[in-house]
């Protein structure tokens, strides 16, 4: 199999994009309703991902 | 397969045969629903339900654990069916490309005990997860923190995704 690289907000994207859609798809019935909370969870995930990040940074050196 | 509300078998020979017997159908005259067996003996001729649904849905959960969405294909819930298995493999197969850890059982710490139950969640990808790491884990790279990362949110989803399937199953919202 062939290593997979990605950088750190890559990373971050792809487990985004993908447990939003999981959650989307599991936690609501509607199309619509469905896209509208996948949306609002990846939203969340990269929000607060990079919020946490930038509340690391001082302690990281 | 199951029948997602009543637990009766999806398809079933007597059922179809009470329907032509209530049509009249056949060399049978119009007046022969008088002639037919009495009440009592053709409801003991119904087909019983032969699953109890706790035991449905622990087959179910069982099902969805060891290949994800299988739970809910087995409630003819196709979407969220695919879905799950889309989701959980794709996260198995980007965690092992990433070549993160895949815990193996009876770890020497709380840590490995737990990423062996997080892995282990994924039922048979778990091996998958261990067959596509050929060179094994590397986490001495982010990659590979990642990857180890990914591999357990794949358990932990398709655990999830179960206990769903189980919600499902005993006729309760989900």
């Amino acid at each position: 199999m062939v290593p997979l690289h990605f950088s750190h907000f890559q990373a971050l994207l792809l487990f985004a994009l993908i447990i939003s859609l999981a959650f989307g798809t599991l936690g609501r019935r509607k199309p619509i309703e469905r896209v509208k909370y996948a949306a609002w969870s990846f939203a969340m995930f990269v929000l607060v991902g990079i919020a946490l990040g930038w509340l690391m940074y001082p302690f990281s050196r | 397969m199951f029948e997602e509300r009543t637990g009766r078998p999806a398809t079933g020979e007597a059922s179809k045969g009470q329907r032509l017997e209530r049509s009249g159908g056949g060399a049978a005259p119009p007046n022969a629903e008088s002639s037919v067996l009495p009440a009592s003996e053709t409801a003991a001729s119904e087909p019983p339900n032969r699953v109890p649904p706790a035991a449905r849905a622990l087959a179910v959960v069982l099902a969805g654990w060891l290949l994800p969405g299988l739970g809910h294909a087995l409630l003819r819930m196709w979407g969220r069916a695919l879905a799950i298995f889309l989701t959980v493999g794709f996260l198995v197969y980007l965690g092992a490309g990433m070549r993160g850890n895949v815990f193996e059982p009876g770890g020497d710490d709380a840590f490995a005990r737990l990423g062996y139950i997080a892995d282990a969640g994924t039922g048979s990808l778990y091996f998958l997860a261990r067959t596509l790491e050929v060179e094994g884990s590397d986490v001495s790279h982010a990659d590979g923190d990642y990857g180890t990362r990914f591999l357990a949110t794949a358990g932990v989803l398709n655990l999830l995704a179960a206990l769903h399937a189980y919600e499902a199953a005993r006729g309760r919202k989900a």
